[in-house]
């Protein structure tokens, strides 16, 4: 749908856990500004899929990850990447919110502390409330930054870790399955959060809710058993699958 | 009947019962149309519940309580006997009436009125085993009795038998405590006999501790002096060294093995340092003495500091090695009970793995830790066999490493060595130093709760 080069470009990505392959050649491209679902049965893939994006996977032993991933065309996967400036730019929000036993605050002004990103503290300050206001947790926590971050809802709490992410002023941002622990309001309150983020940053998420992803994606990608068995236009895979698999998936039949 | 054949008659009268009770509920189960409540083995159980309860809890009294009053009725037989005694010859006749009535004295060494006892303490024995025996098995059997009749379809031996589990459990536990309560009890009773004699500002402040006194009223140099300020010098310094050692080796290696090391490296060396913990402090403190010690004297003197051979230096260092088990598994056992999605969503931000574990991981598993460390600090403040022999037995009041110093441990141990006389001030002095020993570790362990409570659901 677009002419523009691909903000993300998959070739060929195989995963293997020790000798069992997770992911059989994986060829995508993720457009910018744009919101790309990942969708499909348990243990298909596609979280694998997505924690490659940030090299995630680096810290799983027994891990290989095969073929090439670029952003920006620039190949993440090259030896001369530094994993910790990938990770910076290429954000990620995690399936259970997971806070770090801080203040509001401190969790939120992580990031740009171990970036060296403000220059002093008024200038972090401000970095912690765009963040906050962005994730739009601003209105409910400015009168308590400093209690601990662990004494939110479930749905602030992911709320703060996507405030989190974005105070490091990343590109891409990756969800794995955010809404998963939440409740329907809260999903409800992400999902429009996930809207407006689509103007400044390429989204990818995983879910497992199909009404899910044909509400905040543009772009959805059907895994199964390790393969990449349709992509196309949210709409068009909704509506027309192409292949059976997908949709039989989709119209609730398997997974 | 002799008591070992009592408990096997009961034991089993006891087998007999469970059979007994499972036989019967399958014959009235037969009869019945309703749905039995409690499977056989319960019923049988039950039975068996009831036939040894009471007789063992007869046994034990009787078991106490029979000697007392033999020897209350062997005392008054001799009393008749032999005429008025003196405390010492009341007390010589009466273990020559039981070693005569045991067989394990010569009678031709005893005296007549001796003889006439110990024969009627074997009267009043047998008597006495007799009445143990019938009062034992006709409880039990009236126990079978009760029991027996209570066993229906709808009997709800399931949860008698359960209600009974729980209060063994409770009985466990009240065993437990009660220890622990009569243990403290008694050091606050004999430290308030020891405070009688010696004021409690003298002891919690005086300066010099010389536990000498007199044996006899003339003696020189006797009059004791029992500031206990240098000893809990000795073990606060001690302790320190040996923390000094122990936390930053045993945190760091913690730390190496949940964080860094493979899990293969994390099995062979996670039980390799536990061994450490294994070893008897003894041998560290031989090691203390006739390693560590010269070593440090002679490398102390090759650069011209002067390093007593028995030194708080070599103790403490030795004690910490000893503990830093204590530290690294359990800081180990914590820093792995961070979730792992705490270090995730610190590497999905960015942060290297050491700065990770520095601002995430430690903070979160910093309750841990701090028990941990309050763990070994109790542990450190307790050992005393190091010490005997590392740190010396002088009561040195010193700041310096270098120099002979010694702990409230070993001067306990110092205190009780040797013929003492049970109420003397010095004996009663270990009982004081036992008592605020006590109270610094509860205070630690206190702190160390009240650590782990403030800030334990940090990441729940």
């Amino acid at each position: 749908m677009t002419t523009t080069p691909a903000k993300i470009t998959t070739r060929d990505v195989t995963v293997y856990y020790g000798d069992a392959q997770a992911l059989h050649g994986i060829d995508m491209d993720i457009q910018a500004n744009q919101v790309t679902a990942l969708i499909g049965p348990s243990g298909c893939g596609k979280s694998t899929f997505l924690r490659c994006i940030n090299r995630m996977n680096d810290v799983i032993e027994d891990c290989r990850v095969g073929g090439s991933i670029s952003i920006d065309g620039q190949d993440i996967y090259d030896g001369s990447i530094d994993v910790v400036e990938l990770r910076a730019r290429v954000g990620m929000v995690f399936q259970k919110p997971n806070p770090f036993p801080k203040s509001i605050y401190e969790n939120v002004a992580y990031g740009p502390r171990i970036h060296g990103l403000a220059e002093n503290k008024s200038e972090l300050d401000h970095m912690v409330e765009t963040s906050l206001r962005r994730a739009g947790l601003w209105q409910e926590v400015s009168d308590r930054l400093h209690t601990s971050g662990s004494g939110l809802s479930g749905g602030q709490q992911q709320r703060l870790c996507i405030a989190r992410t974005i105070a490091v002023n990343p590109n891409v941002v990756l969800m794995d399955e955010p809404c998963s622990a939440l409740d329907p309001i809260a999903t409800a309150v992400i999902e429009e959060l996930i809207e407006e983020l689509r103007a400044d940053y390429t989204i990818v998420i995983v879910t497992h809710s199909m009404q899910q992803a044909a509400r905040v994606s543009q772009r959805t990608a059907y895994f199964h058993l390790g393969n990449l068995v349709e992509q196309g236009d949210t709409d068009s895979i909704f509506t027309n699958p192409a292949n059976k698999q997908t949709e039989a998936y989709i119209s609730g039949k398997i997974g | 009947m002799s008591l070992s054949f009592l408990v096997i008659c009961l034991a089993g009268l006891g087998l007999y019962s469970f059979f007994f009770g499972r036989h019967r509920i399958r014959a009235i189960s037969r009869q019945s149309e309703l749905k039995q409540h409690s499977q056989d083995t319960y019923h049988g159980s039950f039975l068996l519940i009831c036939t040894t309860l009471l007789p063992l809890f007869i046994l034990i009294i009787w078991s106490s309580f029979s000697p007392l009053i033999l020897n209350a009725m062997l005392r008054s037989k001799l009393d008749i006997l032999a005429g008025p005694l003196s405390v010492g010859e009341m007390g010589v006749q009466l273990a020559q009436a039981k070693a005569l009535y045991a067989g394990i004295i010569n009678p031709a060494f005893v005296g007549d009125s001796v003889k006439q006892a110990a024969a009627y303490y074997g009267e009043l024995v047998s008597m006495s085993n007799t009445a143990r025996a019938v009062l034992v098995l006709s409880a039990a059997v009236a126990g079978i009795g009760y029991g027996a009749r209570l066993l229906d379809v709808r009997f709800r031996a399931r949860h008698r038998v359960e209600s009974f589990a729980k209060w063994l459990m409770i009985l466990a536990s009240a065993i437990a405590v009660l220890t622990t309560i009569g243990i403290i009890l008694s050091l606050i009773f004999e430290s308030l006999r020891f405070f009688d004699k010696v004021s409690l500002s003298e002891f919690l402040f005086g300066l010099q501790w010389s536990p000498q006194i007199a044996i006899r009223e003339d003696q020189a140099g006797g009059s004791g002096s029992f500031g206990a300020v240098p000893l809990f010098a000795g073990t606060l310094m001690i302790t320190l060294v040996a923390m000094l050692v122990a936390v930053p080796v045993g945190l760091m290696s913690a730390i190496y093995l949940s964080e860094y090391a493979s899990p293969r490296l994390r099995n062979i060396a996670k039980p390799t340092i536990e061994v450490l913990a294994g070893i008897p402090t003894v041998v560290y403190g031989f090691f203390a003495a006739l390693v560590l010690a010269p070593l440090l004297r002679n490398g102390g003197n090759d650069i011209g500091l002067t390093v007593s051979s028995e030194s708080a230096l070599a103790a403490g260092l030795v004690m910490g090695i000893m503990i830093i088990p204590f530290i690294s598994s359990l800081s180990d056992d914590v820093i792995n009970a961070v979730p792992q999605n705490l270090r995730d969503g610190a590497a999905g931000l960015g942060a290297t793995q050491s700065e990770t574990i520095r601002q995430v991981v430690l903070p979160a598993a910093l309750p841990g830790i701090v028990s941990a460390i309050l763990l070994a600090i109790s542990r450190a403040i307790g050992e005393t066999m190091i010490v005997v022999m590392a740190a010396g037995v002088a009561a040195n009041l010193t700041a310096n490493p270098f120099e002979s110093v010694t702990t409230v441990t070993v001067q306990i141990v110092m205190l009780l060595v040797g013929d003492q006389e049970f109420d003397s001030v010095k004996t009663l002095a270990a009982f004081a130093l036992g008592l605020v020993l006590f109270f610094i570790t509860l205070g630690l362990n206190v702190l160390a709760l009240y650590v782990v409570n403030k800030y334990r659901e940090q990441y729940d």
